[in-house]
């Protein structure tokens, strides 16, 4: 990961043309290379780097002048409460929507839930944000179109964001909720006279939740790290947009830190999804 | 009754004096960035919007009018030494910085001893403050200002650069603090800066000019989808929205909420030549070619396609808005037939291949500019090969070096003269510059010195001549630029150079 960050961002352009003045003189391009360590050779940066990253020291933005820890810890927040919001908002409405579409396959509910199902895996986020600002925004006034000053202001953000995770969370759901109600459990359950709202609550929306454990963990990821268009579009101000302005700027430091951040946070939210997955799944610790 | 006898007296001289003081700072001014400025430090602010942006918390010695010319700032007055090369500036006295620190001729000095100290010199304005040679304290409001030779652009420079910077906070807080809480004797200080947010300025009560600012809080948000920007000056959110393209202005024509600002931008675009390094030895040296060449492209063709016919095409690097320019000098006319007849006196009857870079998306439709240009060359038997690439590396220096030999670009100058843009794409010392002709070189040199305007304008006047038979580049066209503001402000006015100032700029209600 931290080789193919360091050498992929070197791949997009020199920083020297675009942080010097154009009309700069040679030695002032000198000066600032050296200044910045780009003078030196390739992998004698990379081991510098490496040897910082393992310290926990990122670097400083070259752009901004500040450590880039610290840029990072200001737009996490920002980040996280979109990511946050849009998990909720995927969960509280495919976790009801996906299971009685799978307890009553081809009802209108379950059509309903297949065409969530069809649209967030299919529409574009980036495209369905700007539909939402031109019909909730501009024509109905209803929300703010930029921005985080209120609450108001999260909401489509975090619609645009929620979808291609709802549509998949509803899809997992209803065929894990159609498994099970195949399971001979289910049916001892039936014959035993117990009635179909417990078999539901019960037996069904229990062991229907677990695959969706790791679901919730992968997505949440994805969130943080593939906000970057959601956050440029509502020009939100989290890790996306300064991921993006620093790739615009060339700004390699800040670059680096921003995926290694997420890489790591990704990482670490992998093995709490697996820890969560053992305790509530008893099946999985017994592998 | 003794309520009347007091209250009604004082409310008369309140409503009285209400009328004759100056009318304060009102409201909030909203303006969308497209792009989060590098600093707030202005000394390290290297784009438009960083300029835009910082400048309303700083105050130069002189400023530009909106001619190009230049105007009193901090300074009041100056003189200039019959040898051209001393300025003794009269400072404006009163004026305070937002800590409270007064401004004086030792401000002045920091400017340049700060610019000048070597590890600073990767600043955007280093070539501002190190065109002076020497500075010296004469009193508290003078100061006299050396340089090694005659610059004709020293003032120029000063209106580029020269921003005050508080001594004592300087030498108190350093750089990054400062960096991070800047303070000038500008219109506005900072209040709150969130980086790739928002800042928030508010109007300096003790601003040395009683009618400025016009608004007592200044916001700029940073927006960089075009997209939402649009959206967002639709329903009033931001009151300012800069660089809109035709088709956005075609869509906000019809809101009868908002209003079209259209300025003549001052930035070339072009099609450039090489002549060292892998364009030395090919067929582009021939002067004919090159001629032949510009005769080849349809430039009226492309502004009316590609930009809805709002901008001008160019006969040269000079334009209608520098000084300098001759009307005599039209633009090369769309003449395959001549360019042909041109090409088989060249000694190439059969055209010949040649490579063309192009910066991806760089400018407004600029690729399918390229494609055109590739057409149209194409149709005089050049078989033109267009790599496209990126923006950040394009204008790296390996890629000037390796790419063409020719190449799409496009150049700003920032004061009604074409002087940076001639100098920096025609003087072999910068890698942008890829075309070497010493005549060029010479007659920029004799330029660069000449102090008096007027000798200044007939030096523009014999180069553009020479640029227009000797042509270094395909020239193709300026564009109109386009902003919006809401119905509620006044006084918006920016710059040929994209850039704006605050002072005068008001809301209504």
């Amino acid at each position: 990961m931290l080789v193919l960050v360091f050498f992929t961002v070197r791949l997009t352009g020199d920083p020297v043309g675009l942080m010097v003045a154009r009309n700069a003189t040679p030695e002032q391009r000198e000066a600032f290379r050296v200044a910045h360590g780009f003078d030196r050779p390739l992998a004698e940066q990379f081991v510098g780097y490496l040897g910082d990253a393992l310290r926990g020291d990122l670097g400083r933005s070259l752009r901004l002048h500040l450590p880039n820890m610290e840029l990072i810890m200001q737009r996490l927040p920002a980040t996280m409460e979109l990511a946050l919001a849009a998990l909720l908002l995927s969960l509280a409405i495919a976790v009801p929507l996906g299971i009685i579409s799978g307890v009553f396959p081809g009802s209108p509910l379950d059509l309903l839930a297949r065409l969530i199902g069809l649209a967030g895996q299919t529409i574009p986020s980036f495209w369905l944000a700007m539909i939402l600002i031109l019909v909730f925004a501009v024509n109905l006034r209803l929300f703010p179109t930029f921005g985080r000053d209120s609450l108001q202001h999260l909401v489509l953000p975090a619609v645009a964001l929620s979808v291609a995770s709802m549509g998949q969370m509803v899809r997992l759901l209803r065929s894990a909720v159609l498994e099970i109600t195949r399971e001979d459990y289910i049916r001892t359950a039936r014959a035993k006279g117990v009635s179909e709202i417990v078999i539901t609550l019960r037996h069904v929306t229990p062991n229907a939740l677990i695959p969706l454990v790791s679901v919730v963990g992968v997505n949440f990821t994805y969130m943080l790290g593939g906000s970057v268009y959601i956050e440029t579009i509502f020009a939100w101000p989290g890790l996306g947009t300064l991921l993006n302005d620093a790739f615009n700027d060339s700004d390699f430091p800040l670059v680096q830190a921003i995926t290694i951040f997420i890489a790591a946070f990704a990482i670490s939210l992998n093995l709490l999804t697996d820890i969560a997955y053992d305790l509530i799944d008893p099946r999985a610790r017994q592998r | 009754m003794r309520f009347i006898r007091y209250f009604l007296p004082t409310l008369v001289i309140l409503l009285v004096s209400a009328g004759t003081i100056h009318a304060q700072p009102s409201g909030e001014l909203v303006i969308a960035l497209p792009n989060d400025p590098t600093a707030m430090y202005i000394g390290n602010a290297s784009d438009v919007t960083a300029i835009s942006a910082t400048r309303p918390l700083y105050d130069g010695l002189v400023r530009y009018g909106a001619d190009g010319s230049i105007q009193p700032g901090l300074a009041q007055s100056w003189e200039i030494s019959e040898d051209g090369r001393t300025y003794t500036f009269h400072l404006r006295e009163g004026v305070k910085f937002h800590n409270g620190e007064d401004f004086n001729a030792h401000a002045v000095s920091t400017i340049w001893e700060y610019g000048m100290t070597p590890t600073n010199q990767w600043l955007s304005y280093y070539d501002s403050v190190a065109s002076a040679d020497d500075i010296v304290v004469v009193d508290d409001y003078t100061v006299e200002v050396t340089t090694s030779e005659p610059d004709a652009f020293f003032l120029s420079e000063v209106a580029n650069g020269w921003f005050a910077l508080p001594p004592a906070y300087l030498a108190e807080v350093g750089l990054e603090a400062f960096e991070a809480a800047p303070v000038g004797t500008g219109p506005f200080m900072l209040e709150n800066w969130a980086p790739g947010y928002r800042i928030e300025l508010r109007a300096f009560p003790e601003y040395w000019n009683p009618e400025q600012p016009k608004v007592e809080r200044l916001t700029f948000r940073i927006i960089s989808d075009a997209t939402t920007r649009m959206a967002a000056i639709q329903t009033g959110e931001v009151d300012i929205v800069t660089r809109l393209n035709t088709d956005d202005v075609v869509l906000l024509e019809t809101n009868p909420d908002v209003n079209i600002v259209t300025y003549p931008n001052d930035r070339v675009y072009y099609v450039a030549f090489k002549n060292v390094g892998n364009g030395a030895g090919t067929a582009l040296e021939n002067k004919l070619v090159r001629q032949a060449m510009n005769l080849a492209v349809d430039r009226e063709g492309i502004v009316a396609a590609l930009f809805s016919g709002h901008g001008q095409t160019i006969s040269g690097f000079v334009i209608p808005s520098n000084l300098g320019y001759d009307p005599s000098l039209q633009p090369y006319a769309h003449d395959p037939q001549q360019a042909m007849e041109l090409l088989t006196e060249a000694g190439y009857p059969d055209g010949f291949e040649i490579g063309m870079g192009c910066p991806t998306d760089a400018y407004t439709n600029i690729n399918e500019v390229c494609l055109s240009v590739q057409r149209d060359l194409g149709n005089i038997g050049i078989d033109v090969d267009l790599e496209f690439k990126s923006t950040n590396a394009y204008w790296s220096e390996a890629h000037y070096a390796a790419t063409g030999p020719m190449y799409v670009d496009s150049w700003s100058s920032p004061n009604g003269e074409a002087f940076w843009r001639l100098e920096g794409s025609l003087t072999p010392d910068y890698y942008y510059s890829t075309w070497t002709d010493p005549a060029i070189v010479d007659s920029l040199g004799q330029i660069a010195v000449a102090v008096d305007r007027d000798s200044r304008a007939a030096l523009y006047g014999e180069l553009s001549h020479y640029l227009y038979d000797n042509p270094p580049y395909i020239y193709l066209y300026v564009l109109n630029l386009f902003e919006a503001t809401t119905n509620r402000v006044t006084g918006y006015q920016p710059l040929p150079n994209e850039t704006f100032y605050t002072n005068d700029v008001g809301v209504d209600g």
